[in-house]
């Protein structure tokens, strides 16, 4: 201790003249605004402290690359939201809230037709109606958008036809919302009405005037948008194996039912620069799309996201209606704010693909999986949104978490004239893992094999390439499937229970951020950016462009920021709202934000925290490799009373420069194969989860009701417990809807029916489980202290689950979601009628007899167990990739060593010749380029 | 959503209101009534049928008198819930959409809900896009959406919960109006079609419903199909209401809702099954001739078939007091 | 082509002042005689803590006390509350104290996205002003008419339950402004030692 200086309880007096005058340059602010609620800081919790480190917190699956950076501050405790104060006082500012001085109030006229040329409108008679301050028309905005620079189809308002009822035709800003209403009534447009197409198989078809016109790369004259083939492993050996589950899933539209519709505001300020206010998960998008299509450079373009009430993929796309009120405050000069009515809400829609899914799970002799073969059509509705990403999902996504023979996967999407769908909670993936899941309980059912061992004996282990090459790195899969089998009581359950009563289980895999940025090659720019500003003040200013849509992304980001530096919360100041100070960030989507944005943060903070140290070592004469960063103090780590304050190592690092800034940004590591198509569904990582649902059904009315469910979750490592529960429980509510009440119907004419929250089914408080969330920590090497998603991938498994429940319940077999009951009901009707049964009552109850494969399988299981704890400690270094189970060589390439390995992703006439298949009749078009006849 | 504007007029006597309605009928001035609002208002907001005025009974001090016998047309149905009326009424009250609609919404404005169809509780401009309906036709004189090709019945649905259980208690249904008070049996206060609903007069209204005091002597039950337990309308809905005896039941009452246009009271089934009655198998039978006489159509949320289907499983579960 | 069918919203009647109390200061505020409360509330009271959600009566984000009961403001008119007294989610607190209700709301994850969360803010307070002890039951019942698309409800229910164990103890809410961390934080002049090396 001879060397640095004990800090003192105040700050040094001898400085101080005692003749109370003030020396120049020589004034004491060492302690300016002290008064904390706390005025001792507190050294490193030891408890808190990886064991990697010296602390005493145990890590079961090794060390984590950023356990140097904990300190105790705030990763894994339960972390009220840092915005929940503003949302419980009613200060949180969502869309329509935004009110501007002088605002006018657009409204948005729209279409009656549900596909229509528009041969003419008048916007004479809206203009001269007093109090109309700007009328405007497709005539005024005719530059294409899209979220995705693939497929732009989107207009501010219709150009020459409408595609759907709902569609936008022109708008009006008016000096009340009466006027504006009143005014598009105002507005004469002459259609000229077109034969309009609604069921999907329609879409496979050529059309004479297809929805859209994609030039040299359209689908034969068809409506097909975009179509998938992939086709990897023995595809031809898989049918040949001797248990098959073939169904044929029809899967309702959803909406994603968040409670705050969509509002907009839209200011041109006295510079002349655009001011857009707006509830968005993607405000980068927005920002990009304005500047295309109102031709103005993107600097001058300031997007504010307000506090969004809820996203789920349902505000992350860059809207038509933001560019109206764009146009209409440009015209009139003054801020116009659009708020939309619930039946807009759906007009706009861009929820889950109402999808037709042909699913065939193969399982061999020895209870391997030996193939998997999916065709699903999706109807995309009107426009593109995301629907590219989705058609690839929707098979790609099933690669994992089993190992399997073969996977043939045929995809379509087509236009129709209905609201346009798009991206939803668990995108793309949610529909054909409910197909997969259930299936896999098929072939169980007919194998005589527990499906809860049959999934342990089938799982690819950590650190493998699925069959399409995708990187998995961690997976807390089988301890998923064990913490739920335990916790529910499987084993006393499972086809034991009294008819009526079913257990079920499901999982779920995705993705923990989309590998590729969509906008730029991630070899240039970073998927994140996130900077750190310390004032004199100490505290530290977050600027991200991260959006918070409800779930947490600035307390996910304070958290990381908090942690590194061992400040409290309070001291972390998030900035994510402004284009004009927020670096570019993509958005809140495909659960990329908590991976990339806490990396990110991670970074800079490491970068600011090594400033503050260097500066502490000019202090007290310690080098930063011996300085340990406490609560608000720095000391030498021999003897804590050695040391300095946050503030005054602060003090010390702004000394030359005034300014104490810091940048971290995150790129994905190099992943994934090269065939076309390899980029869809690549993520640096990937979250697991297993759910078990236990139900009632009434055999006589077909209602069911979901008694308690069990959900694991492996989210790599829960940085905020209280937010990974939440995010759990609400991804169940929102499955379970889907399973069993919500869907967007369409009538004979059609019509969307229930464009409103009283007959678009969500459920109350009533019939929502106790659901028991149950975290999994996989800890993934290269996630934020661990962490992987959260948000999309626990909405996967419930749906199987209930599903594969009501089997074990009643004996039936659904393929059509939502099961409402009078579906439920005609489908026990049926079972009844084959079985010659009168009362519903007297329906067999399932019963499980094991055969000899569930010994096998169960040792299998208990092998593997031993093979991923190894793999995971990296005491089992070789490399594996799908195929390994079936007996192959993971060092030399699969096709090499058997000759019915196929990877290709053009299909052969022979991979197309089975009629019904419905996705693969997308392939008998032939792209006008390849025919060589566009103009 | 706004309301197209009108008038709103809040009387505070019987009288006052009266008047105020002959008046506006003198002035040939469309109006309506509204007591809670939660069914017209929402109605309005999507400009259905909507009038350029509107008389509240909200202030009408006597129309909120609540006894056992006695429901006045402004109790409300978080009241009825609670309150000291038969238990099959405050049963079925608390079935009714959520918590908060039931403190707004009166049990005069359940008794007189408006019809509901699919094609027709939509807004103006989902309406305009299907060329209107026979129900708001705005004057159009469009045709009935769910049976096309005829338009001089509205098939619309009534679904309240109320009608039926009143109906099974024998409820007596008071109206006043400008040719002065009058009372009926609730099941003849309701009249075929959709758009008639009822016998109410233009300027008549309801101020209470009345249960005899025989009815205390009767148990009954109610059974409701809805998808959720909170917000939704009835699919299809049974009550009823018996007297049992040591040798079997002296009274049995019957009355279905949500099915049709109005709700109706089955006396003859209810007759028949009380001439040999045997208990559950009784019941079985009786559900089975209820389900025959109700035709729904395909306007609600879930499929005519279905409801008809489980218009037998309610019937059966509503009786299962008559002989567990 | 004839326009097409429409009832037409202007002109209405002129305004008239419309008088109340919102969170206990008086307003009298210009209302057209058809106006809806939530309207009212939102466009010229200035409470934008109530939210409009599906605007019919289906998601309770709306939800505001009237003398202390639960409304739909959006299925009520505005003249029939004519000199009530309306409380808004900004007059659950207590000056700068939180409501017990509005602090176990932020601390147990009973708001998510936050939208909904005034609604059941104030449909929970007026319950556990009459029933501090609610049971589950009670609870759900209350807030059966509020939708949640973020939470799945469990939380919020826990979020009640912890609310009511505040008020049974007589617990207030944070003090909003008191002073939090202090960056300069004045220890004691020998802290102890922790046992061992913490590196």
């Amino acid at each position: 201790m001879s060397k640095g200086y004990r800090q003192a309880p105040s700050g040094s007096s001898d400085k101080k003249r005692k003749d109370g005058k003030r020396i120049a340059g020589k004034q004491d602010f060492g302690v300016p605004g002290s008064g904390g609620s706390n005025p001792y800081s507190e050294l490193q919790d030891i408890e808190r402290i990886p064991n990697s480190q010296g602390g005493q917190l145990e890590q079961p699956r090794g060390p984590h690359v950023h356990d140097p950076h904990i300190t105790g501050q705030t990763i894994g405790k339960a972390t009220p939201l840092v915005d929940s104060r503003w949302k419980v006082t009613g200060q949180a500012e969502y869309g329509d809230d935004i009110r501007l001085p002088n605002e006018l109030v657009g409204r948005i006229l729209r279409s009656p037709h549900h596909y229509a040329r528009i041969v003419s409108i008048d916007t004479s008679a809206a203009e001269a109606l007093p109090g109309v301050r700007a009328v405007s028309t497709g005539m005024d905005s005719v530059n294409r958008f899209g979220v995705l620079p693939v497929t732009k189809d989107e207009h501010a308002m219709a150009q020459d036809k409408v595609r759907h009822v709902g569609d936008l035709v022109a708008c009006v800003a008016a000096e009340s919302e009466e006027i504006a209403i009143e005014a598009l009534s105002y507005i004469h447009v002459d259609y000229e009405v077109m034969e309009s197409i609604h069921d999907m198989e329609d879409g496979l078809l050529d059309s004479e005037n297809p929805i859209h016109d994609r030039g040299k790369y359209h689908i034969g004259e068809s409506n097909v948008q975009k179509r998938v083939f992939q086709q990897f492993g023995h595809t031809d050996a898989m049918h040949d194996a001797p248990f098959q589950s073939k169904s044929d899933w029809t899967f309702a539209g959803l909406h994603h039912g968040f409670t705050e519709p969509h509002a907009v505001v839209a200011h041109w300020d006295p510079n002349g620069r655009l001011q857009l206010y707006t509830p968005q998960q993607v405000p980068h998008y927005v920002h990009r799309a304005l500047s295309s299509v109102l031709d103005v450079p993107m600097h001058q373009i300031n997007v504010i996201r307000t506090f969004v009430g809820g996203g789920f993929g349902g505000k992350s796309d860059p809207f038509p209606h933001e560019m109206c009120a764009a146009i209409l405050a440009k015209k009139s000069g003054r801020p116009v704010r659009i708020n939309f009515d619930r039946e807009e809400v759906y007009w706009i829609n861009r929820g889950r693909h109402p999808s037709r899914i042909q699913m065939e799970v193969y399982a061999d002799e020895k209870g391997r999986i030996a193939g998997i073969e999916t065709d699903a059509l999706i109807d995309g509705g009107a426009f593109a949104s995301f629907g590219h990403v989705t058609t690839y999902y929707n098979g790609v996504l099933h690669t994992s978490p089993y190992e399997i023979g073969g996977f043939h996967y045929t995809g379509a999407r087509v236009w129709t004239n209905k609201p346009a769908s798009g991206a939803m909670r668990g995108h793309g993936a949610v529909n054909s893992r409910c197909a997969v899941e259930v299936a896999i309980d098929d072939v169980c059912e007919q194998m005589g094999v527990d499906p809860m061992t049959f999934r342990l004996a089938n799982l690819l282990p950590p650190h493998c390439r699925t069959i399409t090459g995708f990187r998995i790195t961690s997976t807390g899969m089988r301890e998923c499937l064990d913490e739920v089998r335990k916790q529910s009581g499987w084993d006393d359950k499972f086809r034991k229970m009294p008819l009526g009563r079913g257990i079920g289980v499901g999982c779920g895999f995705f993705i923990s951020g989309s590998g590729l940025p969509i906008h730029w090659d991630p070899e240039n720019f970073p998927h994140a950016t996130v900077h750190l500003q310390c004032d004199m003040d100490g505290g530290v200013t977050v600027h991200t462009g991260a959006a918070d849509i409800g779930q947490g992304s600035d307390t996910a980001v304070a958290q990381a920021v908090s942690e590194v530096l061992a400040l409290p919360l309070d001291m972390i100041r998030i900035r994510s709202r402004e284009s004009d100070t927020a670096p570019v960030d993509l958005g809140s989507y495909s659960s990329r934000v908590t991976f990339m944005n806490c990396n990110a943060a991670i970074r800079a903070a490491i970068e600011l925290r090594e400033k503050v140290l260097n500066a502490a070592w000019e202090i007290i004469g310690y080098h930063p490799d011996s300085l340990v960063l406490g609560d608000r103090r720095i000391y030498y780590k021999r003897d804590p009373a050695i040391g300095v304050s946050w503030l005054q190592a602060v003090h010390k690092a702004q000394a030359d420069t005034g300014s104490l800034i810091a940048s971290g940004a995150y790129r994905t590591p190099p992943m994934g194969g090269v065939h076309k198509g390899a980029a869809a569904g690549l993520a640096p990582a990937y979250s697991f989860s297993a759910y078990v649902a236990e139900v009632e059904v009434d055999p006589e009315t077909g209602f069911v009701r979901v008694i308690k469910a069990w959900a694991a979750h492996d989210c790599g490592k829960a940085l905020n417990p209280l937010a990974v529960e939440g995010q759990i429980i609400g991804s169940c509510h929102m499955g379970m809807g889907q399973v069993l009440s919500e869907e967007m119907r369409y009538g004979r004419t059609g019509h969307l029916l229930n464009p409103d929250l009283l007959d678009y089914k969500i459920m109350s408080v009533h019939e929502m489980p106790e659901v028991v969330p149950i975290i999994v920590e996989s800890n993934d090497p290269e996630g934020p202290f661990g962490a992987k998603e959260a948000g999309e991938g626990p909405l996967l498994p419930i749906l199987p689950a209930v599903v594969n429940a009501i089997y074990d319940a009643i004996g039936v077999r659904v393929n059509e979601l939502p099961v409402s009951p009078d579906r439920l009901y005609s489908t026990i009707e049926k079972q009844c009628r084959k079985m010659g049964i009168k009362d519903p009552l007297d329906l067999p109850n399932p019963s499980f007899e094991p055969s000899a494969l569930q010994a096998d399988l169960e040792n299998r299981a208990k092998e593997h167990a031993h093979r991923d704890l190894q793999r995971d400690l990296l005491k089992d270094r070789s490399s594996y990739v799908n195929g390994v189970l079936f007996g192959f060589d993971p060092d030399r390439p699969l096709p090499e060593q058997s000759e019915g390995w196929r990877e290709s992703v053009t299909p052969t006439p022979e991979d197309l010749a089975d009629p019904k298949k419905r996705a693969a009749r997308a392939w008998s078009h032939v792209e006008r380029r390849k025919r060589r006849d566009d103009a | 959503m706004k309301t197209p504007p009108f008038r709103l007029h809040r009387p505070t006597t019987i009288d006052e209101a009266v008047n105020l309605a002959a008046d506006l009928v003198k002035r040939k001035q469309g109006f309506d009534w509204v007591s809670g609002g939660t069914d017209l208002l929402a109605n309005y907001k999507w400009h259905i049928n909507t009038q350029p005025h509107v008389i509240s009974l909200a202030s009408i001090e006597e129309l909120t008198r609540h006894g056992a016998h006695h429901i006045g047309a402004m109790v409300r149905l978080h009241e009825l819930e609670h309150g000291p009326t038969h238990p099959l009424l405050r049963k079925a009250a608390g079935t009714i959409a959520s918590t908060l609609i039931r403190r707004s919404a009166t049990v005069g404005g359940n008794l007189c809900l408006d019809t509901r169809c699919f094609w027709f509780n939509q807004t103006e401009d989902w309406r305009r896009s299907i060329d209107w309906c026979h129900k708001c036709d705005c004057d159009t004189g469009a045709d009935c959406r769910v049976i096309p090709n005829q338009n001089t019945l509205c098939v619309a649905t009534y679904q309240g919960d109320l009608a039926p259980c009143l109906m099974v208690l024998d409820a007596t249904i008071h109206l006043a109006g400008p040719e002065g008070v009058r009372s009926m049996s609730i099941a003849d206060f309701y009249a075929l079609d959709g758009m008639t609903r009822n016998v109410l007069k233009t300027g008549e209204f309801v101020t209470h419903v009345s249960t005899p005091e025989e009815s205390n002597d009767l148990d009954g039950d109610y059974q409701k199909l809805s998808l959720r337990e909170s917000w939704d309308f009835p699919e299809a809905g049974v009550a009823a209401a018996w007297k049992r005896t040591d040798t079997g039941l002296s009274t049995l009452r019957i009355a279905t809702t949500a099915c049709e246009s109005i709700p109706r009271i089955h006396l003859e089934s209810a007759e028949a099954a009380l001439v040999d009655w045997n208990g559950e198998s009784t019941t079985i039978e009786v559900a089975e001739a209820i389900r025959r006489e109700v035709k729904p159509v395909n306007n609600t949320y879930f499929p005519p078939a279905y409801r008809r289907k489980m218009l037998r499983v309610l019937t059966k579960r509503a009786l299962k007091g008559t002989w567990m | 082509m004839s326009a097409p069918i429409h009832i037409p919203m202007v002109p209405s009647d002129p305004m008239e002042a419309w008088t109340a109390r919102v969170n206990g200061a008086q307003f009298t505020e210009l209302a057209h005689s058809h106006s809806i409360l939530l309207d009212v509330l939102r466009d010229h009271v200035g409470t934008l803590g109530v939210k409009r959600g599906c605007d019919m009566g289906t998601c309770g984000c709306c939800a505001v006390l009237v003398d202390g009961e639960p409304v739909l403001s959006c299925l009520t008119l505005a003249f029939e509350v004519e000199g009530k007294d309306i409380t808004t989610v900004e007059g659950l607190a207590d000056g700068h104290h939180l409501h017990p209700i509005q602090q176990c709301f932020a601390d147990h994850g009973g708001s998510q996205c936050g939208f909904c969360t005034p609604g059941f803010l104030v449909v929970s307070a007026a319950l556990l002003d009459k029933e501090p002890n609610p049971s589950e039951a009670a609870i759900k019942e209350a807030i059966e008419g509020n939708l949640c698309r973020c939470t799945g409800y469990q939380q919020i229910v826990t979020s009640i339950q912890e609310a009511g164990e505040m008020l049974r103890n007589g617990l207030t809410g944070e003090d909003r402004t008191e002073a939090a961390s202090d960056p300069h934080p004045v220890g004691p002049d020998e802290p102890t030692l922790p046992p061992g090396d913490a590196r």
